[in-house]
């Protein structure tokens, strides 16, 4: 009964063109959205290259010069010595920290165009570092990009909706709905076969089309962390897709017209999808709101401004609690840099609690989303495809803990060469450590996007069976 | 085959239908007559199961209607006043759907339009897209439905408001034809010449009651206009 009910719909989307126009609706969307991802991708590739081509030529001309200065062919002029662990550290031999796209980045831009994907290493504070990032078209960034999240997230429903708001109206309207329930045929059945056609039908080719759109922007369908990845995308996305005709079926089950049911579908729409989302964020920053980046500028300010004032004595203070690092048969030094490097250490010890302080608030107002995610399909699904997409706050929180640690290595190995005036030998240039960035586990992916799945299930749950109970309530006179 | 006992339906403290006795037997036309909202369609919608009765029995091959719902569909065909099929489709994809619902399996292409040609559509007509049909075509294509799921029992609602004449009189034919081959048929009609024509007994209703029941061979076309006219009018 179901198959049959599903055969005649196809027939009946066949004939009035609905089929093509959705086909080529799909088709126009998911293509143009996966070409601005890949280009986004392809641009940050090319960054990337850039930077670590950069990077190499940098530290080949360094150890060239460090070479020619141990073979005394390149004598050392001026006040700027290529050995010094400053100059070294802080500038001829730091790395370039990049997080390179997932293989699935060309689904979602998602975070990835607001938090910077690469940093360049310095021996000064991790403020100098993350205010070195790009400048984009501000409006550009509010906007989002149209990318395939984005598609999948706010216009796909548009189409599901489209698909259902009339499943049973349209019946009755028409005046077939008494001729088709003269047969042995439940509601239930003949609206499962409809939702099954209409809802599989899109489903169907959303799936196709990334799929196709995958392969055409190289996504290496050959590794399993990509096949786990668009197994629990296509899990997601036949989950939104049951949410949204589940709603469809609760709509229609009161029985209401075709008009009023899209006007009612619409409204839910604007709700679940625009509306609810900025709620949550003004929730969220008005409960816990952030300091003012002003506050923070003006904190580091005030502390550098001290801090300065005594820099001498700053030094002198570093010094004493750490004698080891006197350069041997040499009053301790007190030239630009090691001062500059004293000052910074103890404006980083003044600032730290501002800054934990925003950090604090904004982590607060993260976990508030967090739980206000579940009341919103559309969060739900943008989460999890930024997560699969690798571009979810989750991953840039990976690499940033990654940045971290690296940082304070890299702080601890040349700070103390700084203050001892140790002046380093190609060998030891050489064998500085290189930042490779860890991705993230399947575990780790498996274990967001699980919680999401499920919450996900929830939610389309409760929508299709709540709508199913009331099926058995539709009148049909 | 079809059976009332005692049926019932009212709406709060309206009485759409009170305490319906009915039997209309295998090859009998039935015809129920009344002005509108004597509960004329109140009864056929009970017989459907489209809404459930207050009170009584709606029983369908000896089946209670209300509980053994799907069932009992399996005996019956029903057209509707408004005659409506999927405008886009043609008249034997139309077909093609309702007779495989009706039947629970497909129905070969070669049957159907065998069904088309004896409820005489016009040859070609079947592939034409159903919005081009007239409301007599599209009662064909509905009777073929019920020919193609072989029903005991049709209930019909107003089957010949408008329609001409010409195809007023090619689907009395067909009904007799269906009546001839042992089908029971309980009609709703305003139409006293068709009733006193096609039928076997006529039942004249009045706010839900079922007020006289007549067989058609003892009284002519004159008679049963008074005797209705005299029923409205007291």
């Amino acid at each position: 009964m179901i198959g049959t009910v599903a055969k005649q719909e196809w027939r009946l989307l066949k004939a009035d063109r609905t089929l093509a126009a959705v086909v080529v609706l799909m088709a126009a969307m998911v293509g143009y959205s996966l070409y601005n991802g890949s280009s986004w991708v392809a641009f940050q590739r090319q960054t990337l290259g850039a930077a670590e081509t950069e990077q190499a030529e940098r530290k080949g001309k360094l150890l060239k010069t460090l070479k020619g200065i141990e073979e005394g062919r390149i004598e050392v002029k001026g006040t700027q010595d290529p050995r010094s662990a400053a100059s070294i550290g802080g500038n001829s031999s730091a790395p370039y920290l990049a997080m390179p796209p997932a293989p699935l980045a060309t689904l979602a831009v998602g975070q990835s165009d607001l938090y910077p994907y690469y940093f360049k290493l310095n021996l000064r504070s991790k403020q100098a570092i993350l205010a070195n990032d790009e400048i984009e078209n501000p409006t550009n960034l509010l906007a989002g990009r149209f990318d395939l999240a984005f598609v999948l997230v706010y216009l796909f429903p548009l189409v599901a909706l489209a698909l259902g708001y009339n499943l049973i109206s349209s019946e009755r309207e028409q005046g077939t709905l008494a001729l088709a329930m003269s047969q042995p045929l439940t509601m239930r059945e003949m609206v499962t076969g409809k939702i099954v056609l209409r809802g599989g039908l899109l489903l169907g080719l959303v799936v196709l089309f990334t799929f196709a759109g995958a392969l055409l922007t190289g996504v290496d369908l050959g590794s399993s962390t990509v096949w786990l990845r668009l197994g629990l995308w296509v899990s997601l996305m036949a989950l939104y897709t049951g949410f949204w005709f589940g709603l469809a079926v609760l709509v229609n089950s009161y029985q209401t017209s075709s008009a009023t049911n899209a006007l009612t579908l619409a409204g839910a729409w604007l709700g679940l999808v625009l509306v609810l989302p900025s709620v949550a964020n003004l929730v969220a920053t008005s409960m816990y709101p952030v300091p003012s980046r002003v506050e923070m500028v003006q904190a580091m300010r005030v502390a550098g401004k001290e801090a300065q004032s005594k820099g001498s004595m700053l030094l002198a203070k570093y010094m004493e609690d750490h004698p080891e690092l006197m350069p041997a048969g040499e009053k301790p030094a007190a030239d630009f840099t090691t001062l500059s490097y004293a000052v910074q250490m103890e404006v980083d010890k003044k600032v730290e609690p501002v800054l934990k302080r925003f950090d604090e608030q904004v982590e607060k107002q993260q976990a508030f989303v967090e739980g206000f995610k579940y009341l919103s399909p559309a969060i739900l699904a943008q989460t999890a495809i930024n997560d699969l997409a690798g571009t979810s706050l989750g991953r840039y929180q990976h690499f940033s803990r990654q940045v971290d640690g690296f940082f304070d290595a890299w702080k601890g190995y040349f700070l103390p060469k700084v203050f001892a005036k140790t002046k380093l030998g190609s060998g030891e240039v050489a064998g500085l450590p290189v930042y490779q960035f860890r991705e993230e586990t399947d575990g780790d992916i498996l274990g967001r996007v699980g919680v999401v799945l499920a919450g996900m299930l929830v939610l389309s749950g409760a929508v299709l069976w709540v709508g199913y109970i009331r099926l058995r309530r539709v009148s049909i006179s | 085959m079809l059976q009332a006992i005692g049926l019932s339906k009212s709406y709060g403290a309206q009485t759409a239908l009170d305490g319906l006795n009915l039997e209309v037997k295998p090859g009998e036309i039935f015809c129920l007559l009344g002005a509108n909202g004597a509960g004329k369609t109140t009864t056929i919608n009970l017989f459907l199961n489209f809404i459930e009765p207050t009170s009584g029995l709606a029983k369908i091959n000896g089946l209670d209607v209300a509980s053994d719902a799907l069932e009992t569909k399996k005996y019956i065909a029903y057209i509707p006043e408004q005659v409506s099929l999927y405008k886009n489709l043609t008249g034997l994809e139309n077909l093609d759907y309702f007779a495989t619902l009706a039947s629970g399996a497909a129905v070969e292409k070669s049957r159907l339009v065998g069904y088309l040609r004896e409820v005489d559509l016009p040859s070609g007509a079947e592939d034409r897209k159903v919005s081009t049909y007239s409301k007599g075509m599209r009662q064909k294509i509905v009777i073929a439905i019920a020919m193609a799921k072989q029903a005991k029992a049709l209930l019909l609602d107003e089957p010949t408001s408008g329609l001409d004449p010409k195809a007023s009189n090619e689907f009395s034919q067909l009904i007799r034809k269906l009546a001839g081959n042992g089908t029971a048929i309980l009609m709703a009609t305003h139409d006293l010449f068709r009733a006193k024509e096609d039928g076997s007994r006529v039942g004249i209703m009045r706010q839900g009651r079922l007020r006289q029941v007549l067989n058609t061979d003892e009284f002519g076309h004159a008679d049963l206009e008074r005797i209705y006219l005299e029923h409205m009018h007291d």
